[in-house]
């Protein structure tokens, strides 16, 4: 049943892009296609933590995503609801993670693939790590957990890097799929071109007004790692790219009139609603940037790739503590000359509810206003539009207000 | 010309009238009820009887509250958390934290002392501390929400309130009242934990309130016994004006005034 709705929405994309090609769209079939193959019989499969190595997966010839991907998917269909319910029947709090309740549940429900193996990451939560074994255990399935050191000194680096190379031997070995020296070093090249194209298309974002609007943008910065190492990650940066620059060049904002740049804090609000949209007419206000929308990691060496990727790991902005997630923001703040940042507080998450005091401190430093929703971005049974709509709109409206702007209250 | 301010919220719709001079010509506040129309009319229709105008006198409408979208004719919806700094500014000039707490929501807005917004919190989801947790509580001592006010005064036993959820806080009340607490012991200690709930969303927009002009609004700056436990916890004294409740209509008529202004 899910092989078949991915197979449709790709046949429909491909189709789109035909007759109308945009980078969103783009980006969209690759992201139709991997849940094709996660759903097909035909591949090798690993689910994962969020910062698995998904460049070296996939020059393996392995599907693999991270397991919180999963919950957004069914969050965005409008189907995560059951999955959601049925973690709570089994005894998951309702104020734990929802990306982690809905997978769990879609697992029970055996609406998730079974995997060849699992590989949890512990960055960047540990309910994360504690949400792969579970799985793991559900599906009697072989785990690798990658340790993540939380600093980059050479020894954390030299740790990491042996631990994703034995990943490798281990994937190989429960798999079948050994990783040859051609497919990787053309992966880390296609990995690092991704990157360049990447860089610039963030650079044209940073444009005022910005060609950039967040439904460009949603999930990007988190999902385009899944397709690194592949040329189609080269294509999806190399499209956003080219679409920003003519964008740009013609004069053209991503939302018509441009008045208030905004951050988007953590992940996105992945079921339906209407608070972006109310945004962007009402306001004039454009999410120029994510938080993860940004390339914090050196080009990785293609011929000896795995301290490369131990230091990308480690880059992560949400691993480690909170100052390097602090730091990240502030620089993006800066970059992007951002008036406001959203920061959705994910109900259970404590990077998303538990650094909000640090991130207030932290952007109040830098004169710049963040509003709280306390939502929980996986949970539409839970969503309260007239509450979010007021906090949204109040925000907006001080942000109206501050001096050097032209109040309209 | 006149210019009107309506506030519908989730226990009480109020209208405020203003002349062009920006005077307080009328005020009325009536249940909202489940019929947000016919409660927006009723409003309006006794601002209106009570300055002896017409409709069509009324140069601009500003509407607010959760419903501020369902005035119909309305110039504009601005916020609650807008609206109650204006209208705060205007009756207690200089206020710099403002406490609303209104009919299922509560907010701490942090302002210029010109009555421009900085900052503000809101409640999380939960009705706690709100007017639905108080006629909860009053349904559970039997005794009509307008009475709390004062019924914890002689309170002595410091009584404090294990929950702040508003269905285990009903038990609890129910239990204490079948032990033979006293209702002004039981009534204080509800406003202490009110209190405790709000200092702590105060504290988030501001955390030394010292030196800080505080006002309240909103239906709740009516129960005196909430207003003394908040200043308790805060360690200030808390500015109400006379009618608290009509602070946000105000704002908004006053917000509508601004927008006419050439």
């Amino acid at each position: 049943m899910m092989k078949q709705l991915f197979d449709d929405m790709a046949a429909d994309m491909e189709a789109r892009l035909l007759d109308h090609y945009t980078a969103r769209l783009r980006f969209t079939l690759e992201n139709a296609r991997l849940c094709q193959r996660l759903y097909s019989d035909t591949h090798r499969l690993a689910w994962c933590g969020v910062c698995a190595p998904f460049d070296l997966l996939n020059a393996m010839g392995i599907s693999s995503c991270f397991v919180e991907y999963l919950g957004a998917v069914f969050a965005a269909a409008g189907s995560a609801g059951q999955f959601l319910e049925e973690a709570e029947h089994a005894g998951f709090p309702t104020d734990s993670c929802g990306w982690h309740r809905a997978v769990i549940g879609a697992a029970a429900k055996g609406m998730m693939p079974i995997p060849d193996v699992m590989i949890a990451t512990s960055s960047p939560c540990t309910g994360g790590v504690a949400a792969v074994e579970h799985l793991a255990r559900t599906f009697d399935c072989p785990l690798y957990v990658l340790a993540i050191p939380p600093d980059d000194s050479e020894s954390s680096v030299r740790y990491l890097a042996d631990q994703i190379r034995h990943m490798v031997d281990f994937v190989s070995a429960h798999t079948g799929e050994a990783l040859d020296d051609d497919r990787l070093r053309y992966a880390m090249h296609k990995t690092n071109e991704a990157r360049e194209a990447a860089i610039e298309m963030f650079h044209l974002a940073q444009r005022i007004p910005s060609p950039a609007r967040a439904a460009d943008l949603r999930n990007f910065g988190i999902t385009l790692p899944l397709f690194l190492g592949t040329e189609a990650a080269v294509e999806i940066a190399q499209a956003y790219r080219d679409e920003f620059a003519a964008r740009s060049g013609q004069g053209i904002s991503g939302v018509q009139g441009e008045r208030f740049r905004l951050m988007w804090l953590q992940e996105a609000i992945q079921f339906r609603h209407p608070l972006i949209k109310m945004l962007e007419e009402n306001y004039q206000a454009a999410i120029v940037i994510e938080e993860l929308d940004d390339i914090y990691w050196e080009p990785i060496d293609a011929e000896d790739p795995y301290i490369g990727l131990a230091q990308r790991t480690i880059a992560f902005p949400f691993n480690g503590q909170a100052d390097r997630r602090l730091k990240h923001i502030k620089k993006l703040v800066q970059a992007y000359k951002i008036d406001g940042a959203i920061n959705p507080c994910h109900w259970g998450c404590r990077q998303g509810t538990g650094a909000r005091g640090l991130i207030g401190e932290a952007l109040k430093e830098l004169d710049v206003p963040v509003i709280n929703l306390e939502v929980d971005c996986a949970d539409a049974r839970n969503f309260s539009e007239g509450q979010l709509r007021t906090r949204l709109e109040a925000f907006m409206e001080v942000l109206d207000s501050r001096p050097g702007r032209r109040s309209t209250n | 010309m006149y210019y009107l301010g309506v506030d519908l919220g989730s226990l009480s719709c109020d209208a405020v009238l203003l002349d062009h001079e920006g005077k307080i010509m009328a005020a009325s506040v009536v249940p909202t009820g489940a019929r947000n129309r016919e409660a927006i009319a009723r409003a309006t229709q006794e601002v209106l009887e009570m300055a002896r105008i017409s409709e069509a006198e009324i140069k601009a409408t500003i509407s607010t509250g959760y419903g501020r979208d369902r005035v119909e004719g309305r110039l504009a919806a601005v916020t609650e958390i807008t609206c109650h700094a204006r209208g705060a500014h205007a009756l207690l000039p200089g206020t710099q934290v403002l406490i609303d707490i209104g009919g299922q929501d509560s907010k701490a807005i942090r302002m210029d002392g010109g009555g421009r917004v900085l900052e503000f919190a809101m409640n999380d989801k939960c009705a706690a501390g709100t007017g639905r947790f108080l006629e909860a509580m009053a349904r559970a001592l039997q005794v009509d929400i307008g009475e709390l006010c004062e019924l914890d005064l002689g309170a002595s036993k410091n009584l404090t309130l294990s929950s702040m959820c508003t269905v285990f806080a009903e038990s609890e009340v129910v239990s204490l009242i079948a032990d033979g607490v006293e209702v002004n012991e039981i009534v204080a200690g509800l406003n202490r934990a009110i209190a405790s709930r709000i200092a702590a969303l105060v504290k988030r927009i501001a955390p030394d309130v010292a030196g800080l002009k505080v006002a309240m609004s909103g239906g709740v700056a009516h129960n005196h016994g909430v207003v003394r436990a908040l200043s308790s916890a805060l360690n200030t004294e808390i500015s109400v004006p006379q009618q608290p409740d009509t602070v946000g209509a105000l704002g908004a008529a006053l917000v509508a005034r601004e927008r006419m202004l050439p």
